[in-house]
């Protein structure tokens, strides 16, 4: 040979080597070899895309209906008015802004007066959503085509129109100034924000700058300003961050997350579940990924022999095996983002009754994500298998037996468990899921290995004595320990990993319809007298409208724990955050705009002067959705002087059992002991308080009562008459709020719903592809066994109890790893409270019985159905 | 004349849970160019093994093994793959053609790994030349066991190799079948002026060589030219 062709042959062209890449590509798809690897592929490219898709969009689209709720993105909000600086640098950073202030005053007309909830809005307003009106009293609403009254209109709602007993066009006044009610205004966005003073009546929406002629703002009103921002989230970000360093701390930018304890809770676990759906969708993709190419490059030996043989370097072999590789990737980037981009469609398609807004259009990042997690997904589970074919000795072209060594070397593995611990992290961003998840993973994996181990050595003992087809079958197992070993533990990881996810969701949608059902109150009734609460009650019942206890409400002050002067809840809080924004826990606070709701009234010692104010009661029952968690209620016979508090602010305040309190109720100093601490649902739309004091204690003190109600339908326009009845009353209307927030649960419940169908079917592809991976050793062994005489009906038979006794062994391990499982995300991840679920103990192994041996025996039901003449040629060949 | 092959105290030793166990021992053989030599014996003498070694598909114990004046004890797999592409082709009882390519596709492969341009035409010449031209775009599945093994044929003469190996090629076919292959591969053989090495069970084939060798038991027990018997 010359020395030009020799090196030739030295510097075998890239382009030569993807022309055989290719063709061995083609081939192998056309001959069924890839189709698995593909879909798996496809499958987790799917997957991701879908939900990312989705999530994008409709985390925007939630992000969007929750900032009507605020009517703008971003809120400030104080009882001075803050500096217009603030109003200024915003528009200097490009977002749109608006104000209003909100009061509480009377307005007359010539017949009548009543308390109304006033707001004076900025030409701007709303930044986000939409005022509706109409044209009379409880008339068809549409949305106003301006922002909101023009000087010297007032727009009311209904109801005010016959408490005063007037008209649309009609004058009323409010301090010293007379308007035209030109509308009826039927919702603002925002209507649920702010405190009770802010909706101590029916609203009447006024322009700004008619505000200074009424004089009804002087020193000391209690008026709430509020600054509306809206724009770039970026923008938003660097503004917050400004705000917060220019003003050191003491305004503070809230968004919804921030003003909603319940929108907030559903979308933070939605998030949390759809990402934890993906996770194990991608991660089952690339455990079929890792089986499928596993398979794949343990048929590929030869291929790599023969090449060595012809001359290809192990170079150049893995440059062709890398080269089918990108070319699979390639395939179902494009193909699994298609189908991802149809999924999402699917899932709107099927959430469109749910879903009432428009969704914003798509960004590319999805697809980048999807394809991104395919790169992941190939580097880790399926270039190890493929790029051990270069190990592949020349001469296994004369050995056949020289086949194993190259896959049995820990490099799959540790790629594999890098690329999946790469994707948790990278999906969940957060450190202690990946925990949850890989010491589950890995201790599960470990205690199975174990497990399953023992189990097949005793099951297969017990089968020994059995008939022949169970002696054929548990012959089999026993034969494939290791083999079988193996698939127990992945059978049983994609079992667990389903019935996790299921749990989960049933849990979390069971949590949600727990939170707010049918008939969750939607009113709150306020600073009611006690004189009044006998006369209510009758009247709320010979109406049939459903309420709860009236409880006694009162501000009271903590000045001292133990003698030492108590501190702030917030001082241990290094964020600075209320506990808990729910609504109800608002709306029986008389502040809770400003920075801190401490009241700067009284200077006590040494300390800054703050005493925080906050609603207190008595009661001999322990509300509904209170939970004692440490000490005794004293229940019925109840001694004065005892006080019960609320687990989380307990422990800000760093209390403990016995502790001695002194409160300042008006002007009287009460002193009580702690004798027990509650947990307390705050988003369950009840009146929820910090601290319950024993009946007999506050007695002295005056107080007001609360109570909830639920209006329906109908009953609403009861409200009127009620309010007539009972003019001192306040009542927060919450109705609008709940069913907002209703919507929102039941979309993010339906995508948890698809998102576990998702998985469903990526954990059918592993079986699927597990079961592949043992198929040429079976077609050996069957074909051997059917020349050596064994009837179809037996081989059959024996395969079906080999799968079911597989199966039945997954899904009994795989029930006992999903309950620790699930009660580990259920405590950490999703703060909900952990209780066994008896019936998956009989499910979990039932389904992996019925699943793996219906998959099994149809998977393998070729083995039979070829000649074994065929099979044994085909494999001597 | 110059070697083609040449063997220097050649041992294949490989350790079992037995102990050691010596498959070649001592081997010294030197094959010139253009000759063509059986190497013969019983199952389990060492023949594969040997056939292996001088081929480069597997590393000696201890001595020395030239291929083409190279020695392939000093070399790695990466330099004995390229040496293999080179110089040396082969025949398998088993054909070894990969089931994913056509019968041109599988001709062509060498003749591509060499940067050939003309990869098509020649190994379509190939092809007419083992009288398979009505057959290229079958693939191997659809082929019998002779056609299949005229297709290893001509992929093994479509490297321009110096040297042929081939390992029980008749093995897998029935007489008639087999002798037509092997009529094939010996006028083949003449025409390129190759050196051929064949391993087989077969007397009738062995005798078509100028040369044999008997491995007995993984040492060489007799080494004759045709018309001559020398014992060793």
């Amino acid at each position: 040979m010359s020395e030009q062709s020799a090196s030739a042959f030295n510097t075998v062209s890239v382009r030569t080597l993807i022309g055989v890449a290719l063709r061995l590509l083609w081939r192998d798809w056309r001959g069924g070899e890839l189709r698995l690897l593909l879909l798996a592929m496809i499958m987790a490219v799917t997957s991701v895309s879908g939900i990312a898709l989705f999530t994008d969009r409709l985390e925007r689209a939630l992000l969007q209906e929750s900032a009507n709720m605020l009517a703008a993105d971003r809120v400030l909000g104080a009882r001075e008015q803050p500096p217009r600086e603030l109003l200024s640098e915003a528009e200097q950073r490009g977002l749109s802004t608006a104000e209003y202030i909100a009061f509480a005053s009377m307005v007359f007309s010539d017949q009548g007066n009543l308390l109304i909830a006033a707001k004076a809005v900025s030409d701007a307003y709303p930044l986000r959503g939409d005022l509706q009106v109409a044209d009379e009293a409880f008339g068809v609403a549409y949305v106003a085509d301006q922002g909101g009254p023009a000087r010297g209109e007032v727009w009311v709602e209904s109801r005010v129109l016959p408490s005063l007993d007037i008209n649309i066009g009609d004058t009323v006044f409010l301090g010293d100034s007379e308007f035209t009610v030109s509308r009826v205004l039927v919702q603002e966005p925002d209507r649920q924000q702010g405190g009770m003073m802010e909706n101590a009546g029916p609203r009447l929406l006024m322009h700004m700058d008619d505000v200074p002629a009424t004089n009804v703002i002087q020193p000391g009103s209690r008026v709430t300003y509020r600054y509306l921002f809206a724009g770039e989230q970026s923008a938003l970000e660097d503004y917050t961050t400004w705000v917060r360093n220019q003003f050191d701390g003491q305004y503070r930018l809230r968004d919804v997350r921030d003003e909603s304890a319940e929108v907030s809770e559903a979308l933070n676990r939605g998030e949390s579940f759809l990402l934890l759906g993906s996770l194990f969708a991608v991660l089952l993709a690339g455990v079929a990924i890792a089986l499928t190419a596993r398979r794949y490059s343990e048929r590929h030996f030869d291929y790599a022999a023969i090449l060595k043989t012809l001359g290809c370097t192990s170079n150049q072999i893995s440059i062709i095996y890398f080269c089918i590789l990108l070319a699979v990737l390639l395939l179902a980037v494009i193909v699994g983002s298609i189908a991802g981009w149809g999924l999402h469609m699917l899932i709107l398609n099927l959430l469109q009754s749910v879903i009432p807004i428009s969704l914003p259009p798509a960004s590319g990042l999805p697809f980048v994500v999807g394809a991104l997690t395919a790169l992941i997904c190939l580097f880790a589970f399926a270039l190890p298998p493929l790029l051990a074919l270069k190990h592949t000795s020349p001469l296994r072209v004369l050995r056949k037996d020289l086949a194993d060594a190259p896959l049995s070397t820990a490099l799959p593995y540790v790629f594999g468990i890098a690329g999946g611990l790469v994707l948790v992290i990278w999906y969940s961003q957060d450190l202690l899921i990946t925990a949850i998840l890989v010491a589950a993973v890995s201790s599960v994996a470990v205690a199975l290995s174990a497990l399953s181990y023992l189990l097949l050595r005793s099951g297969t003992a017990a089968g020994m004595r059995a008939g022949s087809a169970w002696m054929l079958a548990m012959s089999a197992v026993r034969r494939r320990r290791r083999q079988s070993v193996l698939q127990v533990l992945v059978f049983s990881l994609t079992i667990m990993s389903l019935l996790t996810l299921g749990l989960l969701r049933t849990d979390l949608i069971a949590d949600w319809q727990a939170q707010l059902p049918e008939n969750t109150p939607n009113h709150f009734m306020m600073n009611i007298r006690s004189d009044q609460v006998a006369g209510m009650e009758d009247y709320l019942r010979d109406n049939d409208i459903q309420s709860n206890p009236f409880y006694p409400m009162m501000s009271a002050g903590l000045l001292r724990v133990n003698g030492e002067t108590a501190p702030l809840p917030w001082d241990n809080d290094e964020e600075g955050n209320n506990a808990s924004s729910s609504v109800t826990e608002r709306s029986a606070e008389s502040s809770q705009d400003d920075a801190s709701d401490a009241d700067a009234a009284e200077n006590d010692g040494n300390r800054s002067g703050r005493v925080e104010n906050r609603q207190v009661t008595y009661t001999a029952q322990l509300p509904p959705d209170n939970e004692l968690v440490a000490g005794s209620w004293w229940g019925s016979d109840a001694r004065p002087g005892e006080v019960s508090v609320e687990l989380d602010y307990a422990n800000r305040l760093r209390l403990e059992l016995g502790d001695e309190l002194v409160f300042r109720l008006g002007q009287q100093e009460v002193t009580v002991t702690v004798t027990s601490f509650r947990t307390v649902r705050w988003d369950n739309m009840q009146p929820n308080f910090f601290f319950i004091f024993s009946p007999g204690t506050l007695d002295s003190i005056g107080s007001t009562y609360l109570s909830t109600l639920l209006l329906q339908g109908e009953q609403k326009v009861l409200l009127n008459d009620l309010l007539r009845t009972y003019p001192t009353i306040v009542v927060l209307e919450v109705d609008a709020l709940i069913e907002q927030i209703q919507t929102i649960i039941a979309q993010v419940s339906s995508a948890v719903e698809l998102i576990a169908v998702l998985v469903l079917i990526a954990g059918a592809l592993v079986l699927l592809s597990c079961v592949n991976a043992t198929l040429d050793e079976r077609f050996r062994e069957n074909a051997i066994l059917r020349t050596l005489g064994a009837g179809r009906k037996l081989i059959m038979t024996s395969l079906l109890i080999e799968f079911a006794f597989i199966g039945l062994l997954a899904g009994l391990i795989a029930t006992l790893g999903a309950e620790i499982s699930v009660y580990y995300l259920q405590v950490e991840v999703f703060q909900q409270e952990f209780f066994p679920h008896y019936w998956v103990w009989i499910v979990g192994p039932l389904a992996g019985t019925l699943i793996i041996a219906s998959l099994g025996v149809n998977a393998t039901r070729r083995v039979v159905s070829t000649s074994p003449l065929a099979v044994l040629r085909n494999l001597s060949a | 004349m110059t070697s083609m092959v040449e063997a220097r105290h050649l041992c294949k030793r490989v350790t079992t849970s037995e102990g050691e166990l010596v498959i070649l021992s001592d081997i010294n053989l030197s094959i010139s160019a253009a000759e063509t030599v059986a190497i013969v014996g019983a199952s389990g003498s060492g023949k594969s093994t040997l056939l292996g070694l001088m081929a480069g598909l597997d590393s000696a114990s201890s001595g020395d093994m030239l291929l083409d004046g190279q020695n392939l004890s000093t070399m790695d797999e990466e330099q004995r793959a390229r040496l293999r592409g080179q110089s040396v082709g082969f025949v398998f009882q088993s054909f070894q053609l990969l089931p994913s390519l056509t019968a041109l596709e599988n001709v062509m492969l060498p003749i591509e790994l060499k940067n050939d341009r003309n990869a098509r035409q020649k190994a379509a010449q190939l092809l007419q030349r083992v009288g398979l031209e009505a057959r290229v775009t079958h693939y191997p599945n659809q082929l019998s066991g002779g056609e299949q093994q005229r297709v290893a044929i001509a992929r093994a003469f479509a490297s321009q190799a110096k040297i042929l190996f081939a390992d029980e090629p008749t093995g897998n076919l029935d007489t008639t079948t087999g002798a037509k292959v092997i009529d094939l591969l010996f006028s083949l053989n003449k025409e390129y002026g190759t050196t051929l090495v064949l391993v087989t069970h077969d007397d009738r084939l062995a005798q078509r060589c100028g040369r044999l060798v008997r491995l007995v038991a993984g040492e060489i027990t007799e080494d004759v030219v045709a018309g001559d018997a020398v014992h060793v």
